[in-house]
């Protein structure tokens, strides 16, 4: 397949599409051939017990590892090999399962670093700070702001990212991952250690970036009931292999999957 | 307006407000709720405003240089002024490296003897006492260009040593090794040769690349010389002077990259072990080369660096320090710094930006030392050992890691300190090595812990203008 192909491709004609990947580490299959399709708009679930390889898959994707086999491509082009700035810069994002933000700096440097890419100036009129530097500047200084805004944390922005509650370290996590502009968001546990209400609004964040930013989610969460509502499709992973496909209802009454959660029915 | 409280006392401690003090802060925090949208900015005001420190601080310098000219003055108290400009462009210049990009680097002392070096041999030898720019110019040209076909050479025999991977993962390593025994066994024999035997390609390589040195030295330099004598006699020193340290910062730059990419894959001890290991050999090289006076260093340097030069440089090397870190740029620096793999994940070239703060250090770290050798007239290898680099570290570690007037406080306190205490002669140095240990012990962020004196930019705009219609949006978009 070509790099000239268009946008949607023969390939399930989605956006990002991942083909029977592996990983070993040495002995171990952490994943055996994973495939998920996705697309912008779209919300979908992977769920599995501990150490199924959720989090593996993310840096599968992501560019963290190699697969050990199989192809990812992004918009007909394979993105698999290629190094994690690459994979963003191709339109994927991604939060982390323990919060990576960059503690030190203030909540709006977070986003802006997240717009960087987009805003950044060249050297020369960086040490010359022309006129076009300040406009720009302030002008990514109110993206960043809009953004934080609809993220509910401006009130926040000059605060210390490390200083921010857990709930707010959270969804700065996800607004750091929306200014890089993806159409792929990957989200790694976004409710852990979140109590009820705050589940409750963080499913109604996902669901409104999902329709504002009109990205496609890729969600990781143990939480059965955040999934279940909010997803609308669902891959179930044991010990790295796929074991079940499908709508929450499906996924729910699949007897493989009982088994891996609640363990093997007593005859 | 909200439900949400704000709390003025954990506000940004980096922020103008924490240096004011507290009702500054709550200022902040009523600005940020309640200010109508500021009109839009015009850029020049917005510049201006940035950058009210430079003429101040050029002011000062202007007012000063009288004062350390005079006799009055001294020229002890003069000298000890110098040197404290030269600790500042240093303390500045590693800031970026160590402070902003966090990648921690005890290999200054090289930067700034390669600096050193190439400004003062040229100044010797080529500037025919300042009076030649453009002979001093074609020096670094030529330089320049015998420097990037060897580099060029290199790394293609890198490349293609890199590219024999695909026979077997071990072949690169073997054949590096067996490539450093050959180039050492060659040079070690080769040399003794006047011309050596073509069997001794490495030697002869050497050879050719200063024979082709010599040559463009030699068929540019007459030209060179009516080009300088065209230029007006009072404007020759002084850009003569630029060229030398223009030119010593840009190959301490080179120095910088050449070391920066292969060191700057690794982290923390690792990094800083490195960086010491690829000072010293720069140290060694240069200590070794009869052309740069070996051991005893090159003398007879003319002098040339005076108060107003070396303060407009230091206020030069601010400014552009200052400007990198506190823009997009020194943003994406210090994101490195914090976490390099959510970096990454942010789309940040995180080699790109760490090589640009190492570079960039070096090229001033390359800038002091020239001001160094044109002031002092005689350099040792000797000076620029690791204690010089330790030195400098000592100095940004004081004044906070990540703070660029912590830097030059640092600066100027640990050069004046040993000067004060003097009278004690030998008690002096127990009581300065007393004093930073008390101060790592009291404040370990060290003086400033990352803030600044002056205020970096944080304009209220956007976050005035962002207040505005937050009501609706709030009760549109969440729940």
């Amino acid at each position: 397949m070509s790099d000239a192909a268009p946008a949607k491709t023969a390939a399930g004609g989605k956006l990002l599409v991942i083909d029977r990947v592996s990983r070993n580490f040495g002995g171990l299959a952490a994943v055996t051939d994973f495939s998920l399709q996705l697309d912008p708009g779209e919300l979908v679930g992977l769920i599995g017990p501990n150490g199924a390889g959720k989090t593996t898959c993310f840096n599968l994707i992501t560019g963290v590892y190699c697969p050990s086999a199989g192809e990812i491509r992004m918009a007909g082009r394979r993105i698999d090999g290629l190094p994690p700035v690459k994979i963003n810069h191709a339109g994927i994002a991604r939060t982390f399962q323990n919060i990576r933000l960059f503690q030190n700096l203030t909540v709006l440097d977070n986003v802006l670093v997240g717009f960087n890419r987009s805003a950044e100036h060249g050297l020369v009129r960086t040490i010359l700070r022309t006129p076009k530097f300040s406009r720009e500047r302030g002008a990514a200084e109110n993206r960043g702001m809009d953004l934080l805004r609809t993220l509910r944390l401006d009130e926040k922005a000059a605060l210390v990212a490390k200083n921010l509650p857990y709930g707010d370290q959270r969804r700065l996590e996800i607004a750091r991952a929306l200014a890089t502009a993806p159409k792929i968001l990957l989200l790694d546990e976004p409710a852990a250690g979140m109590n009820p209400q705050e589940k409750a609004e963080l499913m109604e964040l996902i669901r409104f970036i999902r329709d504002r930013f009109g990205v496609g989610i890729l969600l990781i969460e143990h939480d059965m009931k955040l999934v279940m509502s909010v997803c609308e499709r669902i891959t179930v992973l044991d010990h790295g292999e796929t074991i079940a496909v499908g709508t929450p209802q499906e996924v729910q009454c699949n007897p493989d999957v009982i088994e891996a959660y609640l363990g093997e029915p007593v005859a | 307006m909200s439900s949400r409280k704000s709390e003025p006392d954990i506000l940004d401690s980096r922020g103008p407000s924490d240096t004011r003090g507290a009702p500054a802060s709550r200022d902040g925090a009523d600005t940020l709720r309640t200010a109508a949208p500021a009109p839009a900015s015009s850029g020049w005001a917005d510049t201006l405003k940035a950058n009210a420190p430079l003429p101040l601080a050029v002011l000062g310098v202007a007012l000063l240089m009288p004062l350390v000219d005079s006799r009055w003055f001294g020229a002890y108290n003069a000298r000890i002024v110098m040197l404290v400009g030269i600790n500042i462009v240093l303390a500045v210049s590693l800031q970026l490296i160590n402070g902003f990009s966090g990648q921690f680097s005890l290999g200054h002392a090289g930067f700034m003897m390669v600096g050193a070096y190439l400004a003062a041999y040229p100044a010797r030898e080529i500037s025919n006492r300042m009076t030649d720019p453009a002979s001093t110019l074609w020096f670094y040209l030529s330089l320049a260009f015998v420097s990037a076909v060897t580099a060029a050479v290199v790394l293609g025999i890198f490349l293609l040593v890199r590219q024999s991977r695909r026979l077997h993962e071990a072949v690169p390593t073997l054949l590096l090794v067996a490539m450093a025994v050959w180039v050492v066994a060659d040079l070690s024999q080769g040399s003794r040769h006047e011309n050596p035997p073509a069997v001794f390609v490495w030697s002869k390589g050497i050879v050719a690349v200063q024979r082709a040195f010599a040559w463009l030295m030699e068929h540019g330099g007459p030209a060179a010389v009516n080009i300088s004598a065209a230029l007006p006699a009072a404007a020759r020193a002084p850009v003569t002077f630029v060229i030398l340290i223009l030119g010593a910062g840009t190959f301490a730059a080179a120095t910088g990259l050449i070391v920066g990419l292969p060191a700057l894959r690794l982290r923390g001890d690792y990094l800083a072990i490195a960086t010491l290991g690829l000072a010293e050999i720069i140290r060694i090289l240069i200590q070794n080369s009869q052309p740069l006076g070996g051991a005893l260093g090159i003398t007879g340097i003319p002098k040339y660096t005076n108060f107003a030069w070396l303060y407009g440089a230091a206020i030069i090397t601010t400014a552009v320090v200052w400007r990198i870190a506190y823009s997009a740029k020194g943003r994406a620096i210090m994101a490195v710094r914090e976490d390099e793999v959510a970096a990454a994940a942010c789309g940040i070239d995180t080699t790109h930006h760490k090589v640009l703060a190492f570079v960039t250090g070096a090229f001033f770290g390359g800038v002091a030392g020239a001001l160094f050798a044109l002031y002092e007239r005689s350099i040792t290898p000797g000076y620029f050992s690791i204690a010089k680099s330790i030195e400098i570290v000592v100095m940004v570690t004081l004044g906070g890691l990540g703070s660029i007037s912590g830097a030059i406080l640092a600066a100027i306190l640990l050069t004046l300190l040993p000067e004060l205490l003097r009278p004690i002669a030998e008690y002096r140095m127990i009581i300065y090595s007393l004093l930073l240990v008390f101060m790592m012990l009291l404040r370990p962020q060290g003086l400033l812990g990352g803030r600044e004196l002056w205020p970096r930019r944080r304009g209220p705009r956007p976050r005035a203008a962002a207040t505005q219609d937050r009501d609706d949006l709030e009760t549109a978009v969440v729940s």
